[in-house]
C-alpha cells in the first residue's frame, strides 16, 4: 500500500514543456501568487504572537504596532500562574481526552467499518443506511437528551463522560468503510487460504498494511478531540475537568479583559497540535490520497 | 461518491456468499464475525446517538418546558409553532445563502490553493504547512482571534488600523449589520480554517492525474494553462470535487461556533443551529420546541443530501458497476 | 503469518478479545470522576457567575469554607455560559444545590427553586423592601438577595468642562453630547456592544415599564418608540462606540479611552478609581420625551435553593448561614472586591465605603431613579425586547410595528405563567 501511496513531495506531473513554456517570469509569477496567500494566512498567527508577547496597553494603544517594543517574556507563565483557572490542568485534560479518544475512534470505528465493508452478512446494508443516517442528524438534535443521558450515568465530570459519547462517530465509520470496499482483496484472500479467521487477518493483514489511513484518520480525530468546545463546557463542570477550549473560553468571557493573557493562552493551546501537524502531515497526506474521501 | 472507483457510497458491501461457507461452526460464520466487529460500535452508537434521537422526537410531541420527562402531550403544537416561528424560518434562508456562497468559495480557494502548490518546484512542503496550519485551530479560538484582534471595531483592531491609512474611518463590523460586514467577518473565519484542509484533498487527487494525460492533450495541441485545466483537471477531480461539495455542505449546516461567538444578541444571520440552541438552552428552555425544530431541520438536511446526490452524480459509482 | 494462535479461537479468547475491547470503550478505569458522592447529607455544590473582580472567587470559597456544618464545593462559571450551564445542570442530578440569579418567576413555576420565607421572615425589616418585593410570589419568598447593582452613565467631568457639556438631562442631550465629544479617536458614548442592556432604562425613562402592576405588557408606548427612534439616531450617527472588545459591564473601554460616556455598574468604581482618580461622575438614564423620568437599572444577584436538591434543608442551612446570619461576609462580599450596595439595612448604613465622593453618588443614584427587578419579567420577555433593540437600533426596523411583536411574544408569555 505505501508503496503505491503518491509522493507529493515530488516534482508535479506536468509535460516538461508546459513547464518552459511558463518560464521565469511565469515562475515569479507563481511564487508572488503563493507567497501573497501564504502572508495572508500567517496573520492570524502573526496576531496571537504579536498579543502574547506585548503588555495590554500596547495592544489597546492609540498608536498600530507591529512588533512589541519589549518582549513580555513572562507572559508565557502567565497562564499557569493564574489562581482562577488552572490552566495546566486543562491542557493535561485536553491531552487525555484528545488521546484516548482518537485511540477510542480508531478501534471501534474502524472495526465497524471493516465489518460494514467486507464481511458477507444478509442485512448489512440496513445496518450501513442507519449508521449513514447519523451523519444528517445536527448535533442540537441529540445534545440536550445526551447530556441528561450522560449524566443520569453520573459521567459529568468524568474523562468518561467527556470521551465516550463521541466514540461512536458515523462520519469516521463510514470512511474507513470506504477505504476498506478499496483494499486489496487478494492480500485478504491470502491470509484466509493461510488458515486466519476474519479476526486474525484483520489483526495481521489488513491493520499493518493500512497504517498511513489510519494516520490521517488519527490526525483528524485528535484535532477535532483537541478542538471540541460545546460539549466539554457542558460535561465539564467543575474546572478540574475542563478542556483547554473551555478554559480559552473562560478567559475571553470573564468580567474583565486581560489581551495578552487570552492569547498566549489561545498560542500554548494551539502549540500541541502545531507539533502534531508537522509530524504527520505527511501521513495524513498519503492517507488521504488513498482514502475513500477522494471517491 | 466515485465515478471512477467502484466506491460508491450508498453501494452496499459486496454479497459474497460463495465465501460464506459454514466451516468451523460459530467462531467461523460470518454473521458472527459481523456482529463481532460492528457490535460495540453498534451498541455505542445505539445508546449515545439513537436513545437521544428517540428521546428528541418524544419531547417534540410535548409541552417540554424547563423538563425533559415531560408529562402533557401537545402533539404536533411543536412542529406548528416552530414552522410559523419567523426566526427559525429566517434561520434557514441565512442558511441557504450561507452555503450558497461559502461552499463554492471554499471550493474555488482551496482548489486554487492545491494548483499554486502543485505547481511549486521549492518550498513546495512548506508553502503546504502554512495552508494547512490553520486546520489546527480550534472555531472557539478563531473566533475570538477575529473578534479582539482583527475586525474589533476600535482602533486597536488590524482591519480597522489598514483602513486607516486610507482614511477611512472605524467600521463596526459586526455591530452594524448595514451594510452587512459581519458576513466578511463570517466568512473569512471558515474560509482560513477550512480551505487547508480541502486543498490537501485536491493536492493529493492531482497527483493522481495519469501524466499521459496531459502528454497527450499536448500532443493533440492542446495549451497549457486553462485549456488543458477545463478539459483534463477539472474532469479528472470530479470525484474529489463531489465528495468535497459533499462534506463543506454538511460542515455549513452544522455551523455554529463562529455563529454563536461573533453575533451574540443579533436577530439577522442566525443559521438554524443557533436558533435551536437558543430556543432549547437558551432564555426559553423549550425543548419540545427545539426538538421539533432540530428534527425539521435533520430532515431538510436528508432532502437536500439527496438531492445533491441526484445533480452531483453521488452514487453513481454503484449504477455503474 | 499462519503459525501460532490463529486458526481456531476457543470461545473463551473471543469472549477475552470482546471484554478487552469493551474495557477500551469503557475506559471505565481512567474515569477518574470528580462528582460529589451523593446522600451523604453534608455535601453541597453552589454556582456561581464569573466576577471579574480580583479577589472574589477566593472570597466565595472562603466563606464557603469557614461553614462547618457542610462541605461545599463551588463552581465558579465564566459570564457568558452561566446561564446555559445552569439551565443544562439544572435538568440533571448534577444539578448545584444553591445557584446564583436574578428572580424570575418561571424558577418558581417550574418548581425550580425553593420556598425560602421560613429563613427570611425573621430578618425581613432589615431588607430593602424593594429586594423583598422583588422576591415574593403569592406571598411566599424565594431567594436572598446578595448584592444590589445599580448601573448608570460614568463621565469625566473634567473632559465635560472642555467641551463645555452639562450633564444630559434628556436624550437628545445625551446625543448632543456624544456628538460633540467625538473625536477620531475617541467616540462619544458606549452603550455596550449590543445596546440591550439600556433597553429597560429606556422605557422606564420614556415613562412606560415593563410590565404593569397586574402583569400586562406595559412598554409599548409611543414615547418608548420614539426613544428608540432616537437612539437609532445615535447608533448611524458615528458616535457610539461599536464593537469594542470588551462590553459595557467592563470599565475598560471607559478608562482605556476609547469612550467619553459609558454605561456601566457601580461594581467598576474601584477599577476606575484606581484608573482616572476623582474625575469620574455619574448620572442616570436622561429623559425621553416630554413625560419620562431620569431612571437607573438597580440590578443584583440572588442566591436561591435548588427545590429538587437532595439536601434541601441543608441547602437551605447553608444560605441561612451565609446571606442572614454572616453579617461579616456579607459586607466582605459587598464592599472589598468591586463596590455593590448591600440589600440589608444594618449593613449598607454602616458601610463608610459607600458614603463619600463616587460610590455614595451612586447611592443617590439608586435611591432616587432606581427600578429594581420585576420578578414576573422573565428571561424570555428580555430576549423579546433584547431582539426589539436589535431590529430597531442596529438595524433599521420600525419601531412600533417591532414593540408591537415584542408585546405579542410577551402576552403569550403571560399567558403560559399566569394562565
Amino acid at each position: 500500500m505505501t508503496t503505491t501511496a503518491p509522493d507529493l513531495d515530488k516534482t508535479p506531473a506536468k509535460p516538461a514543456k508546459a513547464r518552459r513554456v511558463g518560464g521565469v517570469m511565469g515562475n515569479a509569477g507563481l511564487y508572488l501568487a503563493t507567497g501573497v496567500a501564504a502572508v495572508l494566512f500567517l496573520i492570524p498567527f502573526y496576531l496571537i504572537v504579536r498579543n502574547a508577547f506585548m503588555t495590554d496597553p500596547e495592544i489597546t494603544g492609540e498608536e498600530w504596532k507591529w512588533f512589541p517594543s519589549t518582549i513580555q517574556w513572562g507572559n508565557i507563565t502567565e497562564p499557569f500562574d493564574d489562581v482562577t483557572v488552572d490552566f495546566a490542568r486543562s491542557m493535561w485534560n485536553s491531552l487525555v481526552v484528545a488521546v484516548l479518544h482518537t485511540v477510542g475512534i480508531l478501534l471501534i470505528c474502524s472495526l465497524a467499518g471493516y465489518g460494514l465493508a467486507r464481511i458477507p452478512y444478509k442485512h448489512a446494508n440496513k445496518v450501513f443506511y442507519a449508521v449513514l443516517a447519523t451523519l444528517m442528524v445536527p448535533t442540537a438534535v441529540t445534545f440536550v437528551p445526551s447530556f441528561v443521558l450522560v449524566s443520569s450515568l453520573g459521567w459529568v465530570d468524568s474523562y468518561r463522560g467527556l470521551i465516550i459519547p463521541g466514540l461512536f462517530s458515523g462520519f469516521t465509520c463510514f470512511l474507513f468503510r470506504q477505504y476498506f470496499l478499496g483494499f486489496p482483496k487478494e492480500l485478504e484472500e491470502a491470509a484466509r487460504v493461510d488458515g486466519l479467521s476474519y479476526w486474525g487477518a484483520y489483526w495481521r493483514v489488513v491493520v499493518p498494511n493500512s497504517l498511513n489511513f489510519f494516520a490521517a484518520i488519527a490526525t483528524i480525530t485528535f484535532i477535532a478531540g483537541w478542538n471540541a468546545f460545546l460539549w466539554p463546557l457542558v460535561i465539564g463542570q467543575d474546572p478540574s475537568a475542563w478542556t483547554v477550549q473551555v478554559a480559552l473560553s473562560s478567559y475571553a468571557t470573564n468580567q474583565t479583559v486581560n489581551y495578552h493573557l487570552i492569547f498566549m493562552a489561545t498560542a500554548i493551546s494551539i502549540l500541541p497540535l502545531v507539533f502534531v501537524f508537522l509530524f504527520l502531515q505527511r501521513w495524513l497526506v498519503q492517507g488521504i490520497a488513498q482514502t475513500g474521501i477522494k471517491g | 461518491m466515485s465515478t471512477t472507483t467502484t466506491r460508491g457510497v450508498a453501494s452496499p458491501a459486496p454479497a459474497k456468499v460463495s465465501k460464506d461457507r459454514p466451516r468451523r461452526g460459530l467462531r467461523a460464520s460470518s454473521t458472527f464475525n459481523f456482529w463481532l466487529f460492528t457490535g460495540p460500535f453498534l451498541i455505542g452508537l445505539i445508546v449515545f446517538v439513537f436513545v437521544p434521537i428517540g428521546w428528541s422526537l418524544y419531547l417534540s410531541f410535548f409541552e417540554a418546558r424547563f423538563t425533559v420527562t415531560p408529562s402533557e402531550f401537545v402533539g404536533l403544537e411543536n412542529y406548528r409553532m416552530i414552522l410559523s416561528d419567523t426566526d427559525f424560518r429566517n434561520s434557514l434562508v441565512t442558511f441557504t445563502v450561507f452555503a450558497a456562497f461559502i461552499v463554492p468559495t471554499t471550493w474555488a480557494m482551496s482548489l486554487g490553493l492545491a494548483l499554486l502548490v502543485n505547481r511549486l518546484r521549492f518550498m513546495r512542503a512548506f508553502f503546504r504547512s502554512v495552508f494547512f496550519l490553520p486546520t489546527a485551530v480550534s472555531y472557539a479560538a478563531a473566533a475570538l482571534i477575529w473578534k479582539m484582534s482583527i475586525f474589533n471595531g476600535v482602533r486597536f483592531g488590524l482591519a480597522n488600523t489598514v483602513i486607516g491609512w486610507f482614511g477611512v474611518e472605524n467600521i463596526a463590523w459586526l455591530g452594524n449589520p448595514d451594510p452587512p460586514w459581519y458576513w466578511l467577518v463570517i466568512v473569512t473565519v471558515r474560509l482560513w480554517l477550512q480551505s487547508g484542509f480541502y486543498m490537501i484533498l485536491f493536492l493529493a487527487a492531482l497527483q493522481n492525474i495519469p501524466r499521459e494525460l496531459y502528454e497527450a492533450a499536448a500532443i493533440d495541441g492542446a495549451k497549457p494553462g486553462w485549456q488543458t485545466f477545463r478539459y483534463i483537471t477539472l474532469p479528472q477531480l470530479r470525484a474529489t470535487s463531489t465528495a468535497v461539495i459533499l462534506l463543506l455542505l454538511i460542515a455549513a449546516y452544522q455551523a455554529f461556533d463562529e455563529f454563536f461567538i461573533l453575533l451574540g444578541k443579533a436577530t439577522w444571520g442566525m443559521p438554524p443551529l443557533v436558533e435551536l440552541y437558543k430556543m432549547a438552552l437558551g432564555e426559553n428552555q423549550n425543548y419540545g420546541a427545539g426538538s421539533a425544530g432540530a428534527l425539521v431541520l435533520t430532515a431538510l438536511i436528508c432532502l437536500v443530501t439527496l438531492f445533491q446526490g441526484k445533480i452531483m452524480g453521488f452514487g453513481r459509482g454503484e449504477e455503474s458497476q | 503469518m499462519s503459525a501460532m494462535r490463529n486458526v481456531n479461537w476457543d470461545r473463551r479468547t473471543v469472549l477475552r478479545a470482546a471484554m478487552g475491547m469493551a474495557a477500551a470503550g469503557g475506559l471505565a478505569a481512567c474515569g477518574g470522576n470528580t462528582g460529589r458522592s451523593s446522600g451523604s447529607g453534608d455535601s453541597l455544590v453552589q454556582y456561581f457567575h464569573a466576577y471579574g473582580e480580583a479577589g472574589t472567587e477566593q472570597a466565595i470559597k472562603r466563606y464557603a469554607k469557614a461553614y462547618k456544618d457542610a462541605n461545599i464545593t463551588t463552581q465558579w462559571i465564566t459570564g457568558n455560559n452561566f446561564e446555559q450551564k445552569l439551565f443544562a445542570a439544572l435538568l440533571t442530578k448534577n444539578a448545584p444545590d444553591v445557584f446564583e440569579f436574578h428572580p424570575q418567576i418561571q424558577l418558581i413555576k417550574s418548581g425550580q427553586v425553593a420556598d425560602l420565607t421560613d429563613i427570611i421572615e425573621p430578618v425581613k425589616s432589615d431588607f430593602n423592601q424593594a429586594d423583598i418585593t422583588s422576591h415574593t410570589v403569592d406571598g411566599k419568598i424565594y431567594g436572598v438577595r446578595m448584592i444590589d447593582d445599580p448601573q448608570f452613565f460614568f463621565y469625566r467631568p473634567s473632559v465635560f468642562e472642555k467641551a463645555k457639556i452639562e450633564v444630559p438631562q434628556t436624550l437628545e442631550e445625551l446625543i448632543e453630547a456624544a456628538d460633540k465629544l467625538t473625536t477620531s479617536k475617541v467616540k462619544g458614548a458606549f452603550l455596550g456592544n449590543d445596546i440591550t442592556t439600556v433597553q429597560n432604562p429606556l422605557i422606564w425613562s420614556a415613562g412606560a415599564d415593563t410590565l404593569t402592576a397586574d402583569n400586562k405588557p406595559a412598554f409599548n408606548t409611543d414615547a418608548v418608540a420614539e426613544g428608540l427612534t432616537q437612539l437609532r439616531g445615535l447608533f448611524t450617527s458615528g458616535n457610539l462606540l461599536l464593537d469594542s472588545p470588551t462590553d459595557w459591564w467592563d470599565p475598560s473601554a471607559f478608562t482605556q479611552g476609547l469612550t467619553a460616556i459609558q454605561w456601566c455598574g457601580m461594581w467598576a468604581m474601584p477599577a476606575m478609581i484606581e484608573a482616572l482618580g476623582d474625575d469620574i461622575g455619574v448620572f442616570p438614564f436622561p429623559k425621553v420625551g416630554s413625560a419620562g423620568k431620569q431612571s437607573v437599572t438597580n440590578g443584583g444577584w440572588s442566591m436561591f435553593v435548588n427545590a429538587k436538591s437532595e439536601n434541601l434543608e441543608a441547602a437551605k442551612a447553608y444560605v441561612k448561614w451565609l446571606w442572614i446570619d454572616q453579617k461579616k461576609y456579607q459586607e466582605d462580599w459587598a464592599l472589598s472586591y468591586g463596590f455593590h450596595i448591600p440589600p440589608r439595612t444594618s449593613i449598607a448604613q454602616s458601610a463608610t465605603k459607600l458614603k463619600t465622593g463616587l460610590p455614595a453618588e451612586g447611592v443617590k443614584l439608586f435611591n432616587e431613579f432606581g427600578h429594581f427587578d420585576n420578578i414576573g419579567w422573565t428571561q424570555a420577555m428580555i430576549a423579546a425586547v433584547n431582539d426589539v433593540m436589535a431590529n430597531s437600533v442596529r438595524k433599521n426596523a420600525d419601531p412600533k410595528a417591532q414593540l408591537a411583536t415584542a408585546e405579542k411574544k410577551v402576552d403569550a408569555e403571560l399567558k403560559k405563567l399566569f394562565g
